[in-house]
């Protein structure tokens, strides 16, 4: 891995493009985390870096287990029911309630947009 | 934790593509629609949210109004299912700099020193099995 006092500044480079594609950017993981402290807090750019990295763990751990449900139902696509079983099984149940809000308007949103595109009238709740 | 967006147009907070790209940097994920990419960011959302909320109390605990890296150790382990897939990616706890220190009896890493540009300490966490001298492991601190 990389010795950041002897590597060259290619490798160095490399290995900054390798951790912009591996993280969320910093700027949005800190504004989020700002919304929850109070006014007067801080956050050490070390806790915002550590965040970043347990936010890319997550993301790879529910996508995972998501991924391996449709592997064992023979299934190659990755869908919104996936996920939200993945953050059942993986034990974030207080995320389940909110997910499956955002998934339904999701949904909605999509069935309206093409509802648009194609000038009819479906309804969202025609495909209940 | 903030439950509801504003419902007309769902704006997850980081670029899509990134989370994407992420998403796919395991080998074994195929294809992920655009659905799930979006619940996804949704959920990473709202597990920013979870730990930080976890960590400000921590931190407010501990009477710190700074949130350091500790803080968010200490929250991570407080919830089993986070704990269970985290607990082994975060730094070991305050490895010492370079420089001996002569009167630390905290846990206080020397993380608030500022880092060059270019220079990441988390990538301490990548080489912490194959870089951290025994010297360093010795003056670990609990």
């Amino acid at each position: 891995m990389v010795d950041n006092m002897g590597a060259s500044a290619s490798n160095e480079d490399n290995y900054m493009i390798n951790e912009q594609e591996r993280l969320l950017p910093i700027a949005n993981v800190g504004r989020i985390m700002k919304q929850i402290l109070p006014p007067n807090a801080k956050i050490s750019k070390e806790a915002k870096e550590t965040m970043q990295e347990c936010v890319s763990e997550f993301i790879s751990f529910v996508t995972c287990e998501a991924s391996e449900k449709c592997r064992k139902e023979r299934r190659k696509t990755v869908n919104g029911d996936d996920v939200c079983w993945a953050l059942e099984t993986l034990g974030f149940d207080d995320y389940a309630g909110p997910i499956k809000r955002f998934l339904h308007r999701y949904r909605e949103l999509e069935v309206d947009r093409a509802n648009q595109e194609n000038g009819r009238n479906i309804r969202p709740k025609d495909l209940e | 934790m903030e439950e509801e967006e504003n419902t007309e147009t769902i704006r997850p907070e980081f670029p899509t593509g990134r989370v994407k790209k992420i998403m796919k940097l395991d080998k074994d994920i195929n294809k992920v629609n655009s659905e799930a990419l979006f619940l996804v960011s949704c959920s990473a959302e709202l597990f920013i949210r979870f730990l930080a909320e976890k960590s400000a109390e921590v931190a407010k605990g501990k009477k710190r109004r700074i949130m350091k890296l500790e803080h968010i150790r200490i929250a991570v382990q407080s919830h089993r299912p986070t704990n269970d897939f985290l607990l082994d990616s975060l730094p070991l706890p305050a490895q010492p700099s370079d420089h001996p220190i002569t009167d630390q009896s905290h846990s206080r890493p020397a993380a608030e020193k500022p880092v060059p540009a270019g220079t990441r300490r988390i990538d301490d966490f990548f080489n912490k099995s194959a870089n951290k001298s025994p010297s360093q492991i010795d003056n670990e601190e609990s």
